[in-house]
């Protein structure tokens, strides 16, 4: 839930001295609302994140462009819907390996916060239908499977002994298509046979 | 399959994915019709924390409310808009979550009904406030706030 609005300097004036001023709008309320970090600023960003927090609210955003004594009209997005249009973040992944099965530990991603101190949100709490979407690589066998879970904690039985599984997860909520951003890839070996060893 | 449990009401059969996509293709155009940005008729206070008792009351009179007002009188904006087929789908499996729920009167208290009808009834004052071209555009601007809600109610 990081909403930066973003947009480009006016046709014919990049390079030049173009500040720009930034307000959102709370569909259903009555007044365009500023934001004082993004008074006459030279950047073509805006983070609005802590503005649109409420994600069950819906937003506008409008920019005004002012160059020399030239003013633009507000240029405005469309309806923004941060519940329906964040991208989800990967959740953390832990892996513990045995010799033949990996466990796997999943913890949901946070809502983005303001202040590092503020408690945290899990997305588990805004999304009760998250779900993950495992990829397993078996690099021995040059083989790629997937699992889709909705618990926390998986574990991959019958895998082979001695040998490096590679592993990323994407976190998915089920509705309308929303983007989401997979784990790093992360790669452990499952432990040596003994009994196999002695033959 | 999934479906939808709005309390003791359940519908099966309805692919909630179909909905969002027809919604999603034609958003951005609806909703830029909407000039009206000061008004939000799917207002927090008629759907959040909804009790699993009032939410097949609910669910009923405005997927009915949508189906007898806004479809039907939306549906040459639609052709103008070229939105036909975003706007059938809507309409189709609106017509088929309403006509398999049925609220059970017998055994529910009369307050849940009564306190799902007063959320209802906020809804539509709101939207009677309105010029009628001006609501139906901001009504039919607003389904994704709903299916947001009904998707709470499917599993």
């Amino acid at each position: 839930m990081k909403n930066i609005l973003q947009w480009s300097p006016p046709e014919g004036l990049q390079g030049a001295e173009v500040t720009y001023t930034v307000r959102y709008f709370i569909y259903g309320q009555k007044k365009w609302l500023s934001k004082s970090e993004c008074r006459n600023i030279l950047r073509t960003y805006c983070n609005l994140s802590a503005e649109t927090s409420d994600y069950e609210h819906q937003y506008y955003a409008r920019v005004k462009a002012v160059w020399g004594t030239n003013c633009s009209k507000g240029a405005q997005t469309g309806r923004f819907y941060p519940f329906l249009e964040t991208r989800i973040g990967p959740p953390e992944v832990a892996l513990t390996t045995d010799k033949k099965s990996i466990s796997i530990v999943l913890t949901a991603p946070e809502k983005w916060k303001k202040d590092p101190e503020e408690s945290s949100i899990s997305m588990q709490q805004i999304y009760s239908n998250l779900k993950y979407h495992v990829s397993i690589y078996n690099a021995k066998a040059n083989k790629t499977w997937s699992q889709c879970v909705t618990n926390q904690m998986l574990v991959l039985s019958w895998l082979e002994p001695d040998t490096l599984y590679c592993v990323h997860v994407a976190s998915f909520v089920p509705g309308p298509p929303r983007l989401a951003q997979p784990s790093e890839k992360q790669c452990v070996s499952t432990l040596k046979d003994p009994a196999s060893a002695l033959k | 399959g999934q479906e939808f449990q709005f309390g003791s009401c359940r519908v099966e059969g309805v692919v909630l994915q179909e909905l969002w996509a027809a919604f999603r293709a034609v958003k951005d155009v609806v909703q830029a019709q909407d000039n009206i940005t000061g008004v939000r008729l799917l207002r927090k206070e008629v759907l959040q924390n909804v009790s699993d008792a009032e939410s097949c009351y609910l669910s009923q009179a405005l997927l009915k409310f949508y189906l007898d007002t806004v479809f039907k009188n939306y549906h040459g904006k639609a052709a103008e808009f070229r939105i036909l087929k975003s706007f059938s789908t809507l309409a189709n499996n609106f017509i088929a979550i309403t006509s398999r729920l049925r609220p059970s009167q017998e055994n529910e208290m009369f307050s849940i009904s009564e306190s799902a009808r007063r959320r209802f009834l906020l809804f539509q004052r709101e939207f009677k406030q309105l010029d009628i071209e001006a609501a139906l555009t901001k009504a039919f601007g607003e389904v994704d706030i709903l299916l947001t809600w009904m998707e709470k109610f499917y599993q």
